[in-house]
């Protein structure tokens, strides 16, 4: 074993993250985001990633439980948040 | 003709300007802080926000209070009862009868068709008490000056060893600042095998203003050499005028405690109640009969007297919440900021008092208390309080009864003897208290993040965090998947690869 995996999680959060915000970059070069698309799809990806992190945290330690709610309380309302933004941002 | 304008034009180069400008500002910004690393200061500046130091003792202590015997320890009284019978005292037959039936079933007791108590379990529990039985025999039971934690503070080395520090040296070791030295002792501490360490001033308050010590002097050492003459003849006039002493007996003044703590496994207290929890505990004080001799050692070859200490010569919760390791609790045990109520704690007086005491810290842990209760609801014996604020005196039903309660004293107070009951029961030190609360959490990111988001929330929101915590599958207890999980080689490479 070279790396635990708290050393993995977070080297995969930070390239997600990285992902993440070139991905919205991207996209606002393109669509243009408003105040409300900003708020609603930030906030969806730090859900999104605070989801992985916890799941996989939890994981880690031995409570699946705790991971797979961890998937159902940050994970769907990140999905919710991202769909709205893509809403927002695609709205003329 | 207008030049068309591409919206997402961000080339190579643009985005290694990017990249050198962002290096140039973090590289700047950690060389401006050389001596710290720059996560270390942003963790402490959040911790220092979440936690609130105190001058004084937390809790509020009313002029009324009395210090206890060691005898008014429930388990003390209960085990030694023929001891305490012979001084003259009245001993509940009720506690007799539980204590009995705790040391029969600890000693003795397995059971191959429950799940937690088989012969397997039962020697895990053997094992991880045997080095606090060999080396500190009765002090976990509150009983002093025995093996480990003996009060002889010699002079010379023993010539019957082959290898001896255990004595004061002549010559004090000198340090640079009171900083110095508390830096010196703790680190001592963790490398003899602390997990956390702080020290206090010495406070009569938390010390037991009597012992019983029922064990002749000869028979209090670990490694005696050949008894002499006067030794020979103390034992044989032995008897229960000898059995009290107190702190005119003991070899010196103390000036200083210095508290450490030990985390117990979390695997191992997820399986309460067992004999598994109970081998997490056994561990936990075979390290208190252990750690606390090293550190005692230590300071007597800086040149001043120490004691080392389990359970015995002083109350542990209020000396630990003093030197600063945590808070107190609705189960009365200390909710320490790293592993929750997962800890055993031990002492080491000394005379030494060039050193920098730690102050009491507080976290937000009285406060959740007020609401969460899981601890409450977790004991089997009904024994912890389930009133919404703390109190001066007990509670409980058997309130005017409890003489094993401290008055005076503002916490939440437990019935030693349903609790005590329900250790005869099982034959272990149950745990699920522990085990259940909110606190009690491996060591991880995400539950300090909780813990420090809940610190700073009001009353109602502690209510929907204890709800979440049974919901994400934390604290539970008498969980038969937990024993499988202990014993699961999954996830613990034991080899290291």
């Amino acid at each position: 074993m070279i790396f635990t995996g708290v050393e993995m999680l977070f080297f995969s959060l930070g390239v997600l993250t990285t992902l993440g915000v070139g991905a919205v970059v991207y996209f606002n070069r393109i669509y243009k985001f408003k105040a409300l698309t900003w708020s609603t799809i930030l906030t969806g990806l730090f859900l999104f990633l605070f989801c992985i992190a916890w799941s996989w945290a939890s994981f880690l330690e031995g409570e699946p439980r705790s991971s797979s709610m961890g998937l159902v309380v940050f994970g769907i309302p990140a999905i919710i948040f991202l769909v709205l933004g893509r809403k927002f941002a695609l709205k003329k | 003709m207008s030049e068309k304008k591409d919206p997402i034009n961000f080339k190579r180069r643009d985005f290694l300007k990017v990249g050198g400008l962002s290096t140039i500002f973090g590289a700047t910004a950690l060389a401006s802080m050389p001596k710290k690393a720059a996560a270390k200061s942003i963790n402490k500046e959040l911790v220092d926000k979440l936690v609130t130091t105190h001058d004084d003792f937390p809790c509020e202590v009313r002029a009324y209070y009395v210090p206890p015997r060691n005898w008014d320890h429930v388990q003390t009284r209960s085990i030694f009862h023929k001891e305490v019978k012979a001084m003259g005292e009245e001993v509940d037959d009720e506690i007799i009868a539980d204590g009995k039936a705790f040391v029969d079933k600890m000693n003795f007791a397995y059971d191959d068709s429950k799940v937690g108590f088989t012969q397997i379990d039962k020697a895990l529990l053997a094992g991880s008490w045997a080095m606090s039985n060999f080396a500190a025999g009765p002090a976990p039971a509150t009983i002093p000056d025995y093996g480990t934690t003996l009060w002889e503070q010699r002079t010379k080395p023993n010539p019957h060893a082959l290898f001896d520090n255990d004595y004061v040296v002549e010559k004090k070791a000198k340090f640079e600042s009171k900083q110095d030295a508390a830096n010196h002792i703790k680190r001592a501490a963790r490398l003899f095998g602390a997990d956390l360490v702080g020290i206090t001033k010495r406070d009569k308050r938390w010390d037991y203003s009597k012992f019983l010590n029922p064990i002749p002097p000869m028979a209090r050492k670990a490694f005696p050499g050949p008894p002499t003459p006067e030794q020979m003849e103390e034992m044989k006039n032995w008897g229960p005028d000898k059995f009290i002493t107190d702190w005119n007996d003991f070899p010196f003044v103390p000036k200083t405690v210095i508290v450490m703590a030990f985390e117990m496994d979390y695997e191992g207290f997820s399986t309460t109640p067992s004999y598994i929890g109970g081998a997490a505990a056994g561990t936990g004080y075979s390290s208190m009969s252990k750690t606390p001799y090293q550190l005692a050692v230590y300071l007597k070859n800086l040149g001043y007297h120490a004691v080392a200490a389990s359970n015995d010569l002083g109350l542990s919760v209020p000396y630990a919440i003093a030197a600063g390791l945590g808070e107190n609790s609705r189960m009365g045990q200390v909710v320490t900021y790293k592993y929750g109520p997962r800890v055993r704690l031990a002492k080491v007086y000394t005379d030494f008092d060039f050193v920098e005491y730690d102050k009491p810290r507080s976290f937000g842990v009285m406060d959740f208390c007020k609401n969460c209760m899981r601890c409450a609801d977790a004991c089997p014996s009904g024994a912890i309080t389930h009133d919404v604020n703390p109190s001066f005196e007990p509670t409980h039903e058997n309130k005017d009864i409890a003489w094993y309660n401290v008055k005076g004293v503002k916490k939440y107070h437990i019935d030693a003897k349903k609790c005590f009951k329900i250790w005869g029961e099982f034959g272990d030190d149950c745990g699920m208290c522990i085990a259940a609360c909110p606190y009690n959490k491996p060591d991880f990111w995400h539950h300090r993040l909780v813990d420090g988001i809940t610190a700073m929330m009001p009353g109602p929101v502690h209510d929907f965090m204890r709800e979440m915590d049974e919901l994400f599958g934390y604290g539970n207890v008498e969980d038969e998947e937990a024993v499988k999980k202990f014993y699961s080689p999954k996830g613990k490479s034991y080899d290291g690869h």
